[in-house]
């Protein structure tokens, strides 16, 4: 690995001064999972890492009254996939974040570095963009919130501009009568996922109609993409196994998938329908089981 | 560019003067000399290097050293108790868990993590625990049967 | 006689310092004053080089020596001098990505890192041939322009007359099955640390499973008398066949060496490692089967194509095992076997586990299936009426000692529930099971006209037993098992015996740890020097105890008289020994293993083999017919041991072997576009995971009639020979459909699912 700078402010404030200062060479250094695997390669240079280790308040996961939770963005895998309040209302971001690499490996990624890496397969963004989470990014002075799924702008790639931190994520409230599920598939047990899918579902009161659905597909184009038209065909439609089929096949003809030496695109758009399939069912399981009651 | 350094490093603390790109496990093997934990790839996929970091495992080459700086490292030199040697290294012993022994230390560095935060892993747990370390040699059936040991003999010893 | 040490699964004498983290693995070893050096490899599958600009490098702080092909011996080299064909350093051409083109030595990592991206090398890029198809082409590019084409090697066995016996055959199967490239990925990359001291002598310290016919090669590389040469081996992380063949990182450190005057270490990288450690040889082979009626096989023909990667190494060899194992898993009258090694652009393949084996079992074992369908017969009954039977001779010579085929077929059925569960008897899950048979050496092979080795012991008067052998522990046990003979047969405690080995200034010859031969091998030697030891120790302790030596016994370390209390310390005897006669105890064994009269290397065939090991495995498999995704839920793995030496390691070598089977079968496969690997991390070349391993039940099936030490066998490369094509039969009972490729990845399923059902 090459030389680099290494400061370890104490304060968003420093941190971003040291990110501004550096201009666009320097990365903000959370759990180094990826972003050393990176630089030991050569594909990434920066000439210097501002570490996040001593930068009080970025590793908390917080619950409102209102059962939205606000998660700092250096918070660790494993601390959210082991969160009482995590597990309470969004168990599907939980295991998520348990399907990531390997305990070593979640003892140290953090929520933050896996958005930030951008990478197409990061594991939590689908099942975050489907709940509906927001960031907030700050400069040291100001902040500012939007969107996760207007967060990434390309493969490696997000809207962070230098001097630039992400600080939190925000997931709200999981609605009544809903159900979230993620599915990934893998080549072995230890995978980065070859396809990931997040699906959340609102039932009608008192029903198996779909009141609002979010679609969400990982690793199937540069960013994490929403598939608007599998959701709207959920909208407003009794969930059962035809709708099942035909939105699973929509979600195959939504990615845009590519081929590389995980899979070829015909194949990643198969799986787009069998996970989408799946998590729809899933929810409909769940239904069939009481709505988690 | 150097930085001071302070690890504790199975209980003894060394202050040194590290390069800022320096991984933990370079520092361990290179400039406190401790070969136990072993260099698989470099690239955090294999397990070998894996370390208990305040009691966390953790892949000691996809961690700066100075990330680690002012905490304590536990590798597998600081296992055993003297000649005696801890319930899991026993199990391993024991079980015939071990060929090469190459992916050995992190594979029992692992284990042992996985016991402390779940003295009683079913099958499931404890692949899931153990995914982050490759072996090569195994086949993997002995290394379960050396935890699922391990479990008892710790419970074992809690009882004496 | 009473076996007290072997058969008990008896913990390895290197366990504790493995898991304690004191054991030295060579990657462990340091040295005052050494030096790093890095190897610049080719960036191109096939160029010229115009000229290589060092400059740069050289003044580079802290770099102390580069070198290219003008600073090292000339040499051609290859395994088999005859075929030799690689230089050092690359002349004029680069052959594959990853052919060593020059070399730096430095201070540390970072700067030797850094003086190798500064060497300036322009290529001509020539167009490379990266297809065994593409190499056979009438206009195809010569990977080495001093030949007529790129075929590399080629060999015919003939045995009756299969052209007539294929004509005549009821029944006839005709195939092509195709293996891929795999990795071997020890844990503990090549790795090695050179010093050319001022006495002219270099030692090597390597991971090497051969360290004496390591020695003969980094002489022959150098062009310097073997006696300069010393190779000393540590606790190794694995070998598989990977690190039999010297690669250039020996010679390239012993020049660097040489130049600076420091010991230089060279390391692979992971991605070194993958990318030019050598891989297992990709085969292609067209296959027919013919039988008759009444079940029996009367007839097998293959044509072997193999891509043999950029350069020679055991490709001729591996080929012609293959053809040996496929004359003899079945005594078939009529053999043909037509092997052909062809050159391309590619990463050399080399021994892997199985040596050529898996490929072909593969094919075989999956078209008895076919045949089987054909006949309207069980492939279990198919198989079980052509089982090989104990002291038979095969058609092609094979002489069939101990023999355990029908005992394991049986196990592995049973076990499996292959009568309740073939041909879908399980219901509307995707369900299948499948099993396959294999033969394979039980102890190396004569092939070099003998196999042989020797063993020393002597007992010290403090009672501790040394036993000095060339068995090479890469992990198997084979420090374990040696220790095992030879404390069961002078009878003391296994904790007595301290093992020295893998020096060559200490250790007799050897050939290494190849062909699953060191029990057989390395285990009778030392068995011999045990017995010799054991005599020499009776007849002291007679004298000392002035009764007849039939009198005396020898147990757990301790010497007693019939028909008495009285226990005597061996130390006791050593000591008697070294008082009244001036010598202590100690005891010689050799083994040679010639070839039978009248027979040579090249008519021998398999007359090569001194012992064969057979097995069986049964696999149930459960297909997510969605995904594609094959899961491995069951593997009944039963194979012959002769006698058992040590139960638990025996199973650990089948279990291990039946994962790297899995993987064969299903997961691994480098992956190259024009020439560059680019899956060249454990990311994307999927070894099996501890989450990926299904319930495995090892069966070590014993039998007699072997000239074993003890009566045992080799077991450590047959457990993943008949995996894959176990594992392509069970898919074939879930979901009907036959892979005659490898491996047999999701997206394949997926496919091939697709087009049945269209």
């Amino acid at each position: 690995m090459e030389a680099f700078d290494y400061m370890r402010p104490t304060s968003v404030v420093d941190a971003c001064a040291a990110l501004r200062e550096a201009g666009g060479t320097a990365r903000a250094l959370a759990g180094g999972t990826d972003i050393l695997v990176q630089m030991r390669e050569g594909k990434l240079r920066p000439a210097a890492l501002v570490s996040l280790r001593d930068v009080p308040g970025l590793r908390s996961v917080r619950r409102a009254q209102d059962g939205g939770l606000t998660i700092g963005a250096a918070t660790r895998l494993i601390d959210i996939e082991t969160s009482p309040d995590v597990l309470r209302d969004h168990a599907a971001l939980a295991e998520a974040a348990s399907w990531i690499g390997s305990v070593q490996v979640r003892d140290r990624a953090t929520i933050g570095g896996n958005l930030c890496n951008a990478a197409p397969s990061a594991d939590t963004a689908p099942i975050l963009i489907a709940y509906g989470s927001s960031v907030t990014i700050s400069d040291g002075r100001d902040e500012r919130t939007l969107p996760l799924e207007d967060f990434f702008t390309g493969p490696g790639e997000t809207v962070l501009e230098p001097g630039e931190l992400l600080t939190a994520i925000s997931v709200p409230p999981a609605p009544a009568r809903s159900h979230a599920k993620y599915y990934k598939t893998f080549r072995s047990a230890m995978d980065c996922c070859t396809v990931g899918v997040a699906v959340l579902v609102v039932f009608a009161p008192d029903s198996r109609v779909v009141e609002d659905a979010r679609v969400v597909l990982g690793a199937i184009a540069p960013t994490p993409i929403r598939a608007p038209r599998c959701e709207e065909m959920l909208r407003g439609k009794e969930l059962d196994t035809a709708l099942m089929a035909s939105v699973g096949a929509l979600a195959a003809e939504e990615a845009r998938p590519i081929d590389d030496v995980r899979a070829s695109a015909e194949y990643r758009r198969v799986l787009a329908e069998v996970l989408t399939k799946r998590a729809l069912a899933a929810a409909d399981s769940w239904l069939q089981k009481g709505a988690g009651a | 560019m150097k930085r001071e350094l302070h690890l504790t490093v199975n209980g003894v603390s060394y202050h040194r003067l590290i390069d800022t790109h320096r991984t933990l496990l370079e520092v361990i093997r290179d400039e406190i000399g401790l070969t136990g934990t072993k260099n698989g790839c470099g690239q955090g996929e294999c397990g070998a290097c894996t370390v208990l970091l305040d009691g966390e495992p953790v892949n000691s080459c996809m961690v700066l050293a100075h990330e680690a700086d002012g905490h304590d490292v536990v590798t597998i030199e600081g296992l055993a108790d003297g000649a005696v040697l801890h319930p899991v290294q026993r199990a391993f012993v024991e079980t015939g868990a071990i060929q090469c022994g190459f992916c050995t230390p992190g594979m029992v560095l692992s284990a042992k993590a996985l016991l402390d935060r779940n003295p009683d892993p079913t099958r499931q747990e404890i692949l899931d625990g153990l995914k982050g370390n490759l072996c090569r040699c195994t086949g993997y059936v002995k290394i379960i049967e050396a935890v699922q040991a391990a479990s008892c003999l710790l419970d074992e010893e809690e009882a004496s | 006689m009473k076996t007290c040490i072997v058969r008990r699964g008896l913990p390895r004498i290197d366990a504790v310092p493995k898991v304690t983290g004191e054991a030295r693995y060579t990657v462990d070893l340091k040295m005052p004053g050494m030096l790093i050096g890095k190897i610049l490899r080719s960036p191109h599958p096939h160029a010229r080089i115009r000229s290589i600009d060092v400059s740069a490098a050289r003044e580079l702080e802290g770099v102390l020596a580069v070198i290219t092909a003008e600073d090292v011996p000339g040499t051609l080299f290859a395994f088999m001098q005859v075929m030799a064909d690689k230089h050092i350093l690359c002349t004029d051409k680069v052959r594959y990505v990853g052919d060593e083109v020059a070399a730096v030595a430095a201070v540390d990592d970072d700067t030797a890192e850094k003086a190798i991206g500064l060497i300036e090398v322009d290529y001509e890029l020539l167009p490379p041939v990266l297809s065994v198809e593409d190499a056979l082409k009438p206009d195809a590019p010569l990977v080495h322009e001093d030949k007529d084409s790129n075929l590399g090697f080629e060999v015919e066995r003939l045995f009756g007359d299969p052209d007539k016996a294929l004509a005549e055959a009821d029944y006839v199967v005709e195939g092509t099955y195709v293996t891929h490239d795999l990795a071997h990925t020890c844990l503990e990359v090549s790795n090695c640390v050179v010093k050319w001291d001022k006495k002219d002598r270099v030692t090597v310290w390597t991971n090497t499973q051969a360290p004496h016919t390591q020695r003969q090669e980094v002489a022959r590389l150098l062009g310097i008398p073997r006696a300069n040469v010393r190779v000393i081996s540590s606790y190794m992380g694995g070998g598989f066949g990977s690190k039999l063949v010297t690669d250039m990182k020996a010679p390239i450190a012993a020049v660097l060496s040489r130049i600076t005057g420091r010991p230089v270490r060279i390391v692979n990288t992971r991605s070194e490692e993958f990318t030019t450690a050598k891989t297992r040889y990709p085969y292609t082979i067209h296959l027919k089967t013919g039988a008759n009626k009444d079940g029996r096989i009367v007839v097998r023909d293959m044509t072997v194509i193999g891509d043999n990667g950029a350069y020679h190494d055991k490709g001729p060899a591996t080929i012609n095992f293959s053809a040996m194992m496929f004359g003899t898993l079945y005594n078939v009258p009529n053999i043909r076997a037509v092997g052909k090694l062809i050159y391309t652009n590619r990463q050399m393949g080399t021994a892997f586990r199985g040596f050529g084996n898996p490929q072909m079992a593969f094919a075989t074992e999956s078209q008895l299936d076919e045949l089987a369908e054909k006949m309207g017969m069980d492939p279990l009954e198919l198989r079980l009426r052509n089982a090989n039977h104990a002291m038979e001779t095969t058609s092609c010579g094979a002489e069939v000692c101990g023999c355990a085929m029908t005992e394991c077929m049986e196990i592995a059925a049973e076990r499996i529930g292959w009568k309740q569960k073939r041909n879908g008897a399980n219901g509307t899950v995707l369900r299948g099971v499948g099993l396959a048979n294999m033969v394979h050496t039980g102890g190396g092979g004569r092939f070099y006209g003998y196999n042989s080795t020797e063993a020393f012991i002597k007992l010290s008067d403090d009672g501790t037993v040394t036993l000095i052998t060339s068995a090479l522990d890469m992990g198997q046990g084979a420090h374990t098992a040696m220790a095992q003979i030879a404390a069961e047969e002078l009878g003391v405690r296994l904790s007595d015996v301290i093992v020295l080995s893998n020096d060559t200034d200490l250790t007799p010859y050897d050939l290494g740890a190849w062909g699953s031969r060191a029990t057989f091998m390395n285990g009778n030697a030392v068995f011999e020097a045990a017995r010799e030891a054991r005599l020499a120790l009776i007849e002291a302790a007679a004298e000392m105890l002035e009764v007849p030596a039939a009198d005396i016994l020898v147990e757990e370390g301790q010497i007693s008289v019939k028909g008495s209390d009285e226990k005597h310390a061996i130390a006791e005897i050593v000591d008697h020994s070294v008082n009244e006669h001036g010598w202590t105890i100690s005891g010689t064994g050799r083994f040679v293993d010639k070839l039978p009269e009248g027979y040579t290397i090249k008519s021998a065939f398999a007359k090569n083999i001194p012992c064969f090991s057979f097995g069986t495995q049964a696999v149930e498999v459960e297909i997510d017919a969605e995904t594609g995704q094959v899961h491995v839920l069951k593997v009944i793995a039963a194979h012959e041991t002769g006698t058992t030496i040590n139960q638990v390691m025996a199973e650990g070598q089948i279990e291990g072997s039946v994962v790297q089977g899995i993987g064969f079968a299903l997961m691994e496969r480098l992956i190259s576009e024009e020439g560059r690997i680019v899956n060249d991390r454990f990311l994307d070349y999927k070894i099996p995971n501890i989450g990926d391993i299904p319930e495995i039940e090892a069966v070590c099936v014993e039998s007699e009639g072997t000239k074993g030490p003890l009566g045992a066998k080799g077991i450590g490369e047959p457990g993943l020979v008949p995996t894959a094509p176990a594992i392509a039969n069970a898919i074939y009972d879930a979901i009907g459909v036959r892979f005659h490729e490898l491996p047999i990845t999701r997206e394949e399923v997926v496919k091939a699912l697709r087009e049945k059902r269209e």
